[in-house]
């Protein structure tokens, strides 16, 4: 055990940590046999020292991030063996009340932002919180704690790459247990050092006994000191064990024997600070037994309190998955216009809401200095320097992933991807994690992150720079999806998208950026999930997005000429997606197309149809029909792309068979 | 306090598994961290490890090694020292989450408020329904969430056509009263030389074969004259004039249950010889009140003869939305004048009814020419069919 020069009480402290969590979890694997978790268990124990150790640095505003087995972490951080057990038996006083179980812990109160059931995001989100406490100048440290599992995942090299890079106050720690489920870490990775990987990325690293909570204590100390005062990240390695199997109830002893097991128990670091206390006098034995005790009694009334809270009300089942509405004001009736481009009118309203808020700062490729592949930032690197306008390695999932933990941690990231093809790298991130945290965390944590970039096809692209997506991002709870069609919507919806504390996929078609329209000059806001009537008539309803309302418009003029008389509405966003406002136009109408350029197959037309026959069915007087894109990936030569998308000729003739119907 | 023992879940989704065996026996003392026994769940058997101390109690009706046991149950205690086994071996089950309604419904927004309609709601399959049981869809009673007409209510409508009794009365009153009430009623009235029909009717009686009925050949006649005058033919619609596809002939039959008027279909196309067959079973099934609600409805014209009662001549009703209706009297045999010559004749005399919204008199008019001379001399229009299609079988 390490020499140590700490008092008593933090001696002490550390040892009541250290219990505190093993007890707790013996509790909760008796709890498990016993059917009281209802869902999966995975136990510190054996683990002890490294939470202990690093957390004894930490405050409720540094920013911890965890993994599936992150019990010891959220206790270590302040959260209650009460708050703890409870979760896991699915109650309302759970810390995630009852939403998340062993693998989704969340305690925003004491600094405890998650932990995860994907091994791997928790380090970018680490990263994200020492950019938030990098741009914000709070002092705060991110912290995350994962396996070596999660090591040879890409999450890892961009995480630590992009903390390296910008200097991040943020602490890497590995759990390296030896094994991520049943596969030894001496298997999967081809340099046998986790430590000896910092170098790779211009970082320091060590290497340490994971059962010596002093030596933990000590290095975390110094790593913690160097962020906090601008030195940057910093990877520990703790050679560790886990001495229970990966998970309660399941097997030990196909991948290890019981001798491997037993051969690690007499290096329990709990019992090695035991033996130091008292070696190096610093306790009684009287005075470490009343210890344990006093913990051992701290768990039982934690799992006696845990056993009679309620469950949560089922009818809460869905509440928090976004952040609640915000009151929007009336655009002002006689603001000054002025003809704006679509890609002027979202500069404007980024630079005007970037004076505002100072926790609003860009990543992407070339948004810095150059201003953006799309003019998006264009002049807005010299009014708000490299912290705000930061350009990014080409490594989409760290940066999205690092945003998604900016966002946790009071910063407002606007991630610009130039393409929407590009953030296919990072869906999980988005999916898995941006969309869902609000919701786990019951609302206690925000998540005001903006996701913009192109979409579309045209000008021969080609497919890896035409895709549209949408549809995709909005099938799932948790996200705000946006697709303007002119410059008037853009900002305004920028400048909402900007002020919600929801995540948002900004999503500009390529086609349009160089459009023009009449946008008022100073700050307005168009909410979501209002559809704009493009044009109002009688005969038949049109729903189109983005590029297709400027097709549907011009079909709409032809068929005036033919006496057809179309109401074209453009939803604006997908997610929330304005029914009403489009089944009100089929009441008048009796008939519906949808124009759509992305694809049919379970898409945003597939939606609406299903809406209106259920909500409208009465009032249709012909099928729906649909006009989508080609399903397709999208190509290259100008005679095969243009055959993939509709045009103002399919358009037209898909309103008037309609209108036949 | 006994600690229960219970049966441990072991993986995600395990509701029961098999008891291998204790690996402990009953009495023995029981240290943290022991084997206790072995219990197979769905991927293998596991040594259940047990994590308090105590000693072991196997009560007498505990699971036996080789029963399948479910997560949960209970398979003994571990005593502390001085401690006796509880009596009752029920274990304290893990409280289940109180049960409480579910949030999932389906996806059920409120329909969207439109300004109120001018006709019932109907689904789109019962409109069709309706058309293919020739019924009229406004009719029916609608029985969906906020009266919408469903099929079910088009098949009862179609059902109660076939009724007899009151239900029947009635519908005939509505229907009755409707045409009185819709329409511009005017009727006509000639007689005519009949000799030539009778000569014919004769010569079939003399054949054998099924023999047609004055009401058969003036239906026949009839369409004949109706493709000549398809104004006739036509009916009143949502304010206008709706020309109908084909000739279909409703004839009145007299029944107990009070008039039905069964439809020959095609009557323009299908030989004399099959229509007397079709309307003689229908006639028949329409006594018997066997008749479908759909071989009542589609007429475009309707014929009814009084004749056998001894009337010659009446203002018939129109069968709505048909435009005209005729009635034939009796046949006489009378004496009249021609080529200046008093001779003995077959006369009838026939009463057209029209709707003078869908036609003018003249043309209406037009039209009893056009069958007066079908009449006088029918032969060719009734033998002019060879046997229908139907006859001709599939070759
Ligand atoms: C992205 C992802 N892949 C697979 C899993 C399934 N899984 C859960 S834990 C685990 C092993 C993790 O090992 P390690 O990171 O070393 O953590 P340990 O369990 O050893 O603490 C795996 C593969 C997951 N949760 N996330
Ligand atoms: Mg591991």
């Amino acid at each position: 055990m390490s020499r140590s020069s700490l008092d008593h009480e933090s001696l002490l402290q550390l040892y009541r940590s250290m219990l505190r969590i093993r007890l707790c979890e013996e509790q909760l694997a008796k709890s498990h046999q016993r059917g009281l978790v209802h869902g999966a268990c995975h136990t510190y124990v054996g683990q002890e020292a490294i939470a202990v150790g690093v957390c004894a640095h930490l405050d409720k505003n540094d920013a911890v991030f965890s993994t599936h087995r992150g019990h010891g972490h959220a206790l270590a951080k302040g959260v209650t063996p009460e708050e703890l057990i409870a979760e896991l038996y699915g109650r309302a006083t759970g810390c995630s009340r009852g939403r998340g179980g062993s693998m989704h812990l969340f305690s925003p109160e004491v600094g405890m932002m998650g932990t995860s059931g994907i091994v791997g995001p928790c380090i970018l989100q680490a990263a994200g919180a020492g950019y938030s406490s990098k741009l914000l100048k709070n002092g705060a440290v991110g912290v995350a704690f994962f396996g070596d599992g999660a090591v040879n995942n890409g999450a890892f090299h961009e995480g630590l790459n992009l903390a390296s890079i910008w200097k991040l106050p943020a602490l890497f720690v590995c759990e390296n247990n030896q094994f991520a489920t049943e596969v030894p870490f001496s298997y999967s990775a081809g340099n046998p050092t986790v430590a000896s990987r910092a170098a790779s990325y211009g970082m320091p690293g060590a290497e340490l006994d994971g059962n010596d909570v002093l030596a933990i204590r000590a290095a975390a100390g110094e790593a913690i000191a160097r962020a906090r005062s601008g030195g940057g990240p910093t990877l520990l390695e703790c050679k560790t064990y886990r001495t229970r199997p990966h998970a309660e109830g399941m097997g030990d002893f196909t991948y290890r024997t019981r001798e491997d097991v037993e051969a690690w128990k007499p290096r329990c670091p709990i019992k090695r600070l035991r033996e130091h206390l008292l070696a190096e006098k610093v306790a009684s034995e009287k005075e470490l037994a009343g210890i344990e005790e006093q913990m051992q009694s701290e768990i039982l009334a934690a799992h006696a309190a845990a056993e009679k809270s309620a469950p949560p009300k089922a009818s809460e089942a869905a509440t928090h998955v976004y952040s609640e509405p915000r009151q929007v004001p009336a655009v002002p009736a006689n603001a000054a216009t002025r003809e704006t481009t679509y890609m002027q009118a979202t500069l404007d309203a980024i630079a005007y809401e970037m004076e505002k808020n100072p926790a609003i700062f860009v990543l992407g490729e070339g948004i810095g200095k150059r201003g953006g592949n799309f003019r998006t930032t264009f002049g807005l690197y010299d009014r708000f320097g490299p912290d705000r306008l930061c350009d990014t390695p080409i490594a989409e999932r760290g940066f999205v992933g690092l945003g998604g933990g900016a966002a946790m941690t009071g910063a407002r990231p606007v991630i610009d991807f130039m393409f929407a093809d590009f953030v296919l790298d990072s869906v999980g991130e988005i999916i898995n994690q941006i969309a869902k945290i609000q919701y786990m965390s019951d609302g206690r944590i925000k998540m005001p992150i903006l996701l913009r970039g192109c979409i579309g096809i045209g000008h021969s692209a080609a497919t890896h720079h035409s895709g549209n997506y949408y549809p995709m991002y909005a099938h799932f709870p948790g996200l705000r999806v946006v697709v303007p069609s002119n410059a008037y919507d853009a900002k305004g919806l920028l400048h909402h998208a900007l002020r919600v504390d929801d995540p948002v996929l900004f999503l500009e078609h390529r086609e349009l950026l160089s459009t023009k329209s009449m946008v008022p000059e100073g700050d307005y806001e168009i909410p979501f999930g209002q559809a704009a009537i493009v044009r109002e008539g009688t005969d038949v309803t049109v729903v189109a997005l983005a590029l297709m309302v400027h097709h549907a418009q011009k079909a709409c003029d032809i068929l005036a000429k033919e006496g057809v008389s179309v109401e074209l509405i453009d939803p604006r966003t997908v997610a929330p997606l304005d029914v009403d406002t489009i089944l009100k136009s089929v009441a008048k109408t009796g008939r519906l197309l949808i124009v759509d350029e992305a694809f049919g197959p379970y898409g945003i037309g597939a939606e609406i149809a299903a809406q209106a026959s259920d909500r409208g069915f009465d009032d249709l007087d012909a099928p729906i029909r649909r006009l989508n894109g080609v399903h397709t990936p999208t190509p290259y030569s100008p005679s095969l792309e243009a055959a993939v998308v509709p045009n103002l000729e399919s358009i037209t003739q898909a309103i008037r068979d309609l209108v036949a119907e | 306090m006994a600690i229960p023992i219970t049966v441990p879940r072991l993986g995600w989704n395990m509701e029961q598994g098999v008891f291998v065996g204790w690996l402990k026996a009953d009495g023995d003392t029981i240290r943290v961290g022991d084997s206790l026994f072995t219990l197979e769940g769905e991927k293998a058997a596991e040594d259940v490890e047990c994590l308090d101390a105590g000693a072991l109690h196997i009560p007498a009706n505990a699971p036996q090694p080789g029963e399948t046991v479910l997560v949960g149950a209970l398979l003994g205690y571990l005593l502390q020292p001085g401690e006796s086994p509880p009596k009752a071996d029920s274990p304290p089950m893990p409280v289940a989450a109180a049960a409480e309604p579910a949030v999932v419904k389906a996806i059920a927004s409120p329909a969207i408020e439109t300004t109120p309609r001018e006709r019932p709601a109907s689904s789109p399959r019962a409109r069709r329904v309706a058309e293919e049981l020739n019924v009229d869809w406004k009719q029916a009673k609608g029985s969906g969430h906020s009266g919408r007409i469903r099929e079910k209510d088009v098949r009862a409508l179609a059902e109660a056509g076939t009724s007899f009794g009151n239900a029947t009365r009635r519908l005939i009153a509505e229907r009755m009263v409707a045409s009185q009430k819709a329409t511009a009623p005017v009727t006509l009235v000639t007689t005519v030389d009949a000799t030539e029909l009778v000569q014919f009717r004769d010569r079939c009686k003399a054949n054998g074969s099924a023999v047609p009925s004055y009401t058969d050949l003036l239906v026949k006649l009839c369409a004949a004259a109706l493709e000549r005058h398809p104004a006739l033919n036509a009916r009143w619609e949502n304010d206008r004039v709706v020309p109908s596809a084909g000739i279909r002939i409703g004839i009145a039959v007299d029944t107990d249950g009070g008039l039905l008027v069964p439809v020959i279909r095609d009557a323009a196309k299908i030989s004399l010889a099959e229509l007397t067959v079709q309307s003689r079973d229908l006639i028949e099934r329409a006594r018997a009140g066997k008749l479908s609600g759909k071989e009542l409805r589609g007429g475009t014209f309707t014929v009814s003869s009084l004749g056998g009662f001894g009337i010659d001549a009446f203002t018939p009703i129109i069968n709505l939305p048909e435009c005209a209706v005729l009635g034939m009297g009796r046949i006489r045999r009378v004496p009249v004048v021609v080529d200046d010559q008093i001779a003995i004749r077959d006369q009838v005399t026939l009463s057209l009814t029209f709707d003078h919204r869908i036609v003018d008199g003249a043309p209406a008019a037009r039209f009893l020419q056009t069958l007066t001379k079908l009449v006088e001399a029918p032969t060719p229009t009734l033998d002019s069919l060879a046997p229908s299609p139907s006859g001709r079988g599939l070759g």
